[in-house]
């Protein structure tokens, strides 16, 4: 009996000593820090009386210290949390009660969101600075949410094609570098083939661009439109290497491919680090003369969020013109925000690829979701054109 | 002939080991990569480490990480070390079977329906019951509980289905009462069975993205969120740093275990040849 014992007391300690510390951690975990940056320099303005906001985001989307800075200026406690699925972020709104008191989900999604009653209106007297945006973007905006009462552009991209610059050249001496023929045309198609092409995922986007390539309404739910660009897609299936939306990256900055259709922060992306890497690889970005499509990130406040005040103060902040800037700066996306680009890096704002010619610009068409019923054809046509049959 | 298979079993060795850890080595050498970009090798550097311990973001979703592991682990051992007891000792009561079914249940369910239900559930109860108010680490820490539970579960009555019951039934001839002889008797015994069954729901909970994804709330991202969330710009050698550092403690832990464990059998040879002379 004896040998037993000691083992015994040992592992009843044990487990009561566990159970103590479970239950002190799962109480304790859950108040929110209130003590934060109390310094000097706290701005007065209009917060909740609970000074903390929760902010979700896109991973990788806003500058080093603009959260130090708002927390700094403000005295309210900031959580700042990312994702990576605009799918995650729907499911979760439309839960309800998400905790979270700003979401930055993309157009097309945030319309349906809207639709769903999940975004609390915007209250427009408290965001002095929404002058400073650019009424282009703002109308884009409106066209997923009508009269823009629920929603504020945070930072919008395209859909273009990145490219080898010295493969392509050595290649196709002659290629329509500014054209979606580079991909679409089955003759350079062909040329590019064992150099690697890459298209998107992305159904919907693809079909649009298609269809501005053929000369049709990027947001035509004409099933005709559709079985048009399906055969303009099947053309060129056997020359694509891969159908994917993110290891194109590392791909092309690696320089085992050719041209990419892809989205602009991901080819910058590529572009940069392939020039890190000074591994020799030229990488550019281009949007296409014919067009193309854009995509807003917008920042909305869920309607049971806790601290809408606070949200919107933070709306604000984001809005002023070095904020703004100092984020497209750091994330080398364009803002939407005119007053900014003051304070923009050169480099930033004469890049062709995060903000374009004012005639390419006038081109871009944002995409707008479509009716179940085409969705399912889209679908689909695309799964057709995935498994190249 | 004999070299021939000799040949075989080497190759095939050292084919597994290189299936087995190339990977990880990988991972390892490309901590030490100067871009920015895990897979763009841009030449040595151990800037990774240091950005590392700079990322709060990834630290602390790290200590979370690790928390909840902690936690999940303990509860979902004790929680299931009940549940085996229930399903291998008490006989054939009513409703074994349902609670059999429904403690496995998790095992095969696919992580985004637990992960779904889950977070409608906190949902509806903290509506209806203002419990648990908001989602963060309590609630992850419920969700991981509901899934490892049916993995300590099964180890805990497999190994008690293999101890022999006549241990058992000698204690409570002596006197012993129920309480006592779990305590005295069958918990000493099955205690490796907990021990690996702490350690798994530690490793899956450390692993789960799907599921943590759908019950976290503000402030409560963990490790995998935060890697997989990164994705969008590619993986930084800062995580592949904290990979590393992690591989470190594991081969640090697991040889350790090792040496004790090589210690202790010799111990034991030792005291049993000892009782044999003396016998």
């Amino acid at each position: 009996m004896t040998v037993f014992f000691r083992p015994h007391s040992l592992l009843v300690k044990l487990v009561w000593m566990t159970l103590a510390v479970l239950l002190s951690a799962c109480s304790k975990k859950e108040a929110a820090p209130a003590q934060s940056a109390a310094s000097a320099t706290v701005v007065t303005a209009v917060t909740d009386d609970e000074k903390v906001l929760n902010v979700y985001n896109w991973s990788d989307y806003i500058a080093d210290d603009t959260v130090k800075n708002f927390e700094a200026k403000y005295g309210v406690k900031v959580n700042y949390d990312v994702f990576d699925s605009n799918e995650l972020v729907e499911t979760k709104m439309l839960a309800g009660s998400s905790g979270y008191d700003i979401v930055v989900p993309s157009s097309q999604f945030m319309e349906r969101q809207v639709k769903a009653g999940v975004f609390a209106k915007l209250d427009k007297s408290l965001l002095t600075n929404i002058g400073n945006l650019d009424p282009a973007t703002l109308k884009q905006v409106a066209m997923y949410d009508p009269g823009n009462e629920h929603a504020i552009p945070y930072m919008w991209s395209t859909d273009g094609i990145g490219y080898n610059v010295d493969k392509v050249k050595k290649l196709i001496p002659d290629a329509p570098l500014d054209s979606w023929a580079l991909i679409f045309d089955p003759k350079y198609a062909a040329k590019l083939k064992d150099c690697g092409i890459s298209i998107l995922d992305a159904p919907s986007d693809i079909r649009s661009i298609v269809l501005i390539y053929l000369g049709k309404d990027p947001n035509s739910q004409n099933p005709e439109d559709l079985k048009l660009a399906e055969a303009q897609l099947m053309k060129i299936r056997p020359y694509v290497r891969k159908i994917n939306s993110s290891q194109y990256i590392e791909d092309l900055a690696n320089g085992d491919l050719c041209v990419a259709l892809g989205y602009n922060g991901d080819v910058l992306q590529a572009r940069d680090r392939a020039f890190e890497a000074k591994n020799g690889i030229n990488i550019a970005y281009v949007i296409p003369k014919e067009g193309s499509i854009v995509t807003i990130d917008t920042m909305v406040i869920p309607a049971d969020a806790k601290h809408p005040k606070n949200a919107h103060l933070f709306m604000n902040y984001l809005m002023e013109p070095e904020v703004a800037a100092a984020n497209s700066n750091k994330v080398n996306y364009a803002n939407g925000n005119t007053a900014s680009e003051a304070f923009l890096n050169e480099s930033v704002k004469n890049d062709p690829a995060v903000y374009p010619t004012a005639e390419i610009k006038a081109k871009l068409t944002p995409e707008l979701s479509v009716a179940d019923d085409y969705n399912r054809l889209l679908t689909r046509t695309w799964t057709r054109f995935q498994t190249g049959k | 002939m004999k070299s021939r298979t000799a040949w075989f079993r080497l190759s095939s060795l050292v084919l597994g080991f290189a299936f087995l850890y190339i990977p990880i080595l990988s991972l390892v050498v490309y901590s030490f990569n100067k871009s920015k970009l895990v897979t763009v090798w841009g030449g040595f550097s151990t800037q990774g480490y240091g950005k590392l311990f700079e990322n709060t973001q990834i630290l602390d979703a790290a200590g979370l990480s690790l928390r909840i592991a902690a936690i999940n682990a303990t509860g979902a051992t004790i929680l299931g070390t009940f549940a085996g007891i229930a399903l291998a000792r008490f006989g054939q009561f009513r409703g074994r079977t349902l609670l059999s079914g429904m403690t496995t249940a998790p095992l095969v369910m696919p992580d985004v329906i637990t992960g779904l239900s889950l977070l409608l559930m906190f949902v509806a109860m903290e509506q209806a019951l203002g419990w648990p108010a908001g989602r963060g680490m309590t609630t992850i820490t419920i969700a991981h509980i509901t899934l490892t539970l049916s993995y300590v579960t099964v180890i805990v009555q497999s190994r008690l289905a293999s101890m022999d019951i006549a241990l058992e039934e000698a204690a409570m001839d002596l006197g012993a009462r129920p309480v006592k002889v779990f305590l005295l008797v069958t918990l000493p015994i099955i205690a490796p069975a907990l021990a690996s069954g702490w350690l798994l729901a530690f490793t899956i909970s450390l692993d789960d993205m799907v599921i943590a994804s759908f019950v976290s709330g503000p402030g409560s991202s963990t490790l995998p969120m935060v890697i997989y969330s990164k994705v969008r710009l590619g993986v930084s050698p800062d995580i592949n740093a904290l990979a590393t550092i992690m591989v470190g403690l594991v081969t640090v832990g697991v040889l350790l275990t090792g040496y004790l464990m090589f210690r202790r059998d010799r111990l034991r040879q030792r005291d049993r040849q000892l009782s044999e002379s003396l016998g």
